[in-house]
């Protein structure tokens, strides 16, 4: 008998059983009616802020070509209903979970970083930067490699456990940043964020969402995101997770060979609330009939050599 | 606009989740996820469809008012994104299968239309905290607009089981546009009263004085969705003779669960975010003048 494919993988020194894990604000509590959750390589939660924020006003949600729109805002109940009461309902489950956290300025990031460390229950945590920066005139925290080193600097000072940076796709270079997250300590950099997005209705003359832009996610931002680990991985050491527009295992095979150690479901969990479960065991399967031993070897084997070099070019 | 959606509630009254317990709280299973078959599809009026899918882990506990969310990508398909809400319109427990009319809106719903029996549609409910019949209850106004209808019929169904007298208003643009009369008559409703735009019967004047006079005569409770004037009027009667009202309110979802924060009611400025319609409704009654029971 051939021995199952080995799934798992090491985000730094927070190793997984699988690299199939949920995005921020895609995953809760909740889902645990509908999918077995202990089948997940990790569990991450919705951006925690410090302090209650009551988020956007509807509409939040509208629908794309291939894609979504969301403009929720990150309503957050808070570091301390998040202590009481949000965490305890991860306790059910083995997977490792990740904390998603946030701020509107660099003091605000230490700050929850400060009130969550030492938490029992938290494996890790991700630090959230595509956030409106309130002392640079609302340009994302994000978008300056000095702040996201200050931020991942500050937040790795306060904390035990391994630290991850989620990046926003809004910005020039992505290398660039994710080379200040790991300077700052970055155990593993999260690419990426949902792209600014806009949608107009003309009947109405307005925008479709509460506020005019919104997150763009879901399958139409796949090449942006692939590209983005694609560029995350060749900048620098550390794992990176790939997320944006994933919803099969061919797209999870794809953003692994790019560089991605590990990757992320968001949209794609509304579409149908078992994808991550079905993908876990597509990939299982797939990599029986490649024969592959270890997912692990195909991390960043994408191939770049000419293919003319390998296979002959056909006449005409 | 179909019905009293959560983008227009910030004009309106306050509104408050139903009771956690007692014998005003909602009953609420845990939802079941499963592809369900199509067991009949076809159209009911022009635009208007009525599916019928075999789901029983969803009839087996589906309440009044309860909600489930389809998918619209066939197969391996992994677009349209966001899954559609619908309501169930009705249910047989021990068939095994609950039913959805909807109205062909947009590209979901039209894409919806595609389905044919034996299909496999991806759906996650019951959802949703749904209407609820106060103990005592003797006699009950519904009052639903367009497909808004949709969320009361079952409600008349086990409100006549237990002998309430149910008396429904059934509001639409046009004739053809009025869905839910039949329903209500075969559920045993005492009053079917059926308005139009067409013919003035569904201006604010004669349902008020409808209204009005049911209310006189007294009423344990209103329910009401599908349209934010039929809501007003349900309030200001609450307001003049304390019946209460429970309204279900609509708002795009992607989840349907309560975790992706989409369908908050949305009162920005607020510190605590605003109910989710999903988790905390889709009913809701009006405070603080009338508090359900
Ligand atoms: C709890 C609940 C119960 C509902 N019950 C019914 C029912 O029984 N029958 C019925 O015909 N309709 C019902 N609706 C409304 C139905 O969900 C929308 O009409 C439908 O989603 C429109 O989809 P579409 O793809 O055709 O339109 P599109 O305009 O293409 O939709 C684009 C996006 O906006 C959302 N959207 C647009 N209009 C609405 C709306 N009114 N409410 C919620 N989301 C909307 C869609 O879900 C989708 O995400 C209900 C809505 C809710 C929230
Ligand atoms: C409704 C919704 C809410 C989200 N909330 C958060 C959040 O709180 N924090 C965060 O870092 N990302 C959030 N995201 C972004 C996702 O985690 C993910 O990066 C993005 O959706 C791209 O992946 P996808 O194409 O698989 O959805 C959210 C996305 C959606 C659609
Ligand atoms: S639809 Fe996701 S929270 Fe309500």
């Amino acid at each position: 008998m051939i021995a199952a494919p080995d799934l798992r993988v090491d985000l730094g020194d927070l190793p997984l059983r699988n690299p199939v894990m949920p995005a921020s604000g895609c995953f809760g509590p909740e889902l645990g009616d509908l999918i077995d959750i202990n089948r997940l390589g990790a569990m991450v939660t919705k951006t925690v802020f410090a302090e209650p924020r009551s988020g956007n006003r509807a509409h939040r949600l509208a629908e794309t070509y291939a894609g979504m729109l969301n403009s929720v805002g990150i309503p957050s109940r808070g570091a301390r209903a998040f202590i009481a009461e949000l965490l305890p309902r991860y306790r059910n489950w083995s997977p490792p979970l990740i904390v998603s956290i946030g701020g509107l300025t660099v003091g605000a990031y230490l700050e929850i970083a400060e009130r969550l460390t030492r938490v029992a229950g938290i494996a890790a945590f991700e630090v959230n930067v595509s956030c409106p920066n309130l002392e640079a005139g609302g340009l994302e925290i994000g978008a300056e490699p000095q702040v996201v080193e200050a931020v991942v600097r500050g937040v790795k000072e306060r904390v035990e456990v391994p630290v991850f940076v989620k990046l926003t796709p809004n910005v020039t270079s992505i290398a660039a940043i994710a080379r200040a997250a790991e300077t700052g300590g970055a155990s593993a950099i999260t690419a990426v964020n949902a792209l600014m997005g806009m949608a107009v209705d003309w009947r109405t003359r307005r925008p479709r969402t509460g506020t005019a832009m919104a997150g763009f996610t879901g399958p139409a931002i796949k090449p942006v995101a692939l590209r983005c680990v694609w560029q995350a991985a060749q900048a620098v050491a550390i794992p990176v997770i790939g997320v944006g527009g994933i919803a099969t295992v061919d797209d999870v095979l794809e953003f692994i060979l790019a560089g991605a150690t590990a990757v992320q479901i968001g949209s794609a969990t509304f579409t149908r609330p078992d994808t991550m479960v079905r993908i876990i065991a597509a990939l299982e399967a797939r990599l029986s009939d490649e024969g592959v031993v270890s997912v692990r070897e195909l991390i960043g084997a994408l191939r770049t050599d000419s293919p003319s070099a390998t296979v002959p070019m056909q006449a005409g | 606009m179909v019905g009293a959606s959560a983008g227009a509630t910030g004009s309106l009254p306050r509104l408050a989740r139903l009771p956690e317990t007692g014998p005003s709280a909602p009953r609420v299973a845990p939802p079941a996820l499963l592809e369900a078959a199509v067991v009949t599809h076809g159209l009911i009026a022009p635009e208007y469809w009525r599916l019928v899918l075999d789901a029983p882990a969803i009839a087996r506990t589906v309440e009044p008012g309860q909600f489930a969310m389809l998918t619209v990508a066939r197969g391996e398909e992994s677009w349209p994104v966001l899954p559609r809400p619908m309501a169930i319109y009705g249910w047989d427990r021990a068939g095994g299968r609950i039913e959805i009319v909807y109205r062909v809106v947009g590209e979901g719903t039209r894409r919806l239309t595609r389905w044919s029996c034996g299909d496999r549609i991806v759906t996650v409910g019951p959802l949703g905290r749904g209407f609820v019949l106060l103990p005592a209850a003797q006699r009950i106004v519904l009052l639903g607009r367009g497909i808004g209808t949709c969320s009361l019929t079952a409600l008349a169904g086990v409100a006549a089981a237990r002998g309430i007298a149910v008396h429904a208003l059934v509001s639409a643009r046009h004739s053809d546009a009025l869905v839910g009369g039949e329903a209500y008559r075969a559920a045993g409703a005492v009053e079917v009263r059926e308005v139009v735009d067409t013919d003035g019967s569904s201006g604010v004047g004669p349902v008020g004085a409808w209204l009005a006079e049911n209310c006189r005569t007294g009423v344990d409770q209103i329910y009401a969705c599908g349209s934010d004037r039929l809501l007003r009027l349900a309030l200001e009667m609450a307001r003049a003779t304390g019946t209460g009202v429970q309204v279900s309110l609509e708002a795009h979802m992607a989840c349907g669960l309560g975790f992706c924060h989409g369908c908050a009611t949305g009162h920005p400025g607020l510190v605590e975010e605003s109910p989710l319609v999903c988790r905390d409704g889709p009913v809701f009654r009006h405070l603080p003048s009338a508090p359900v029971a």
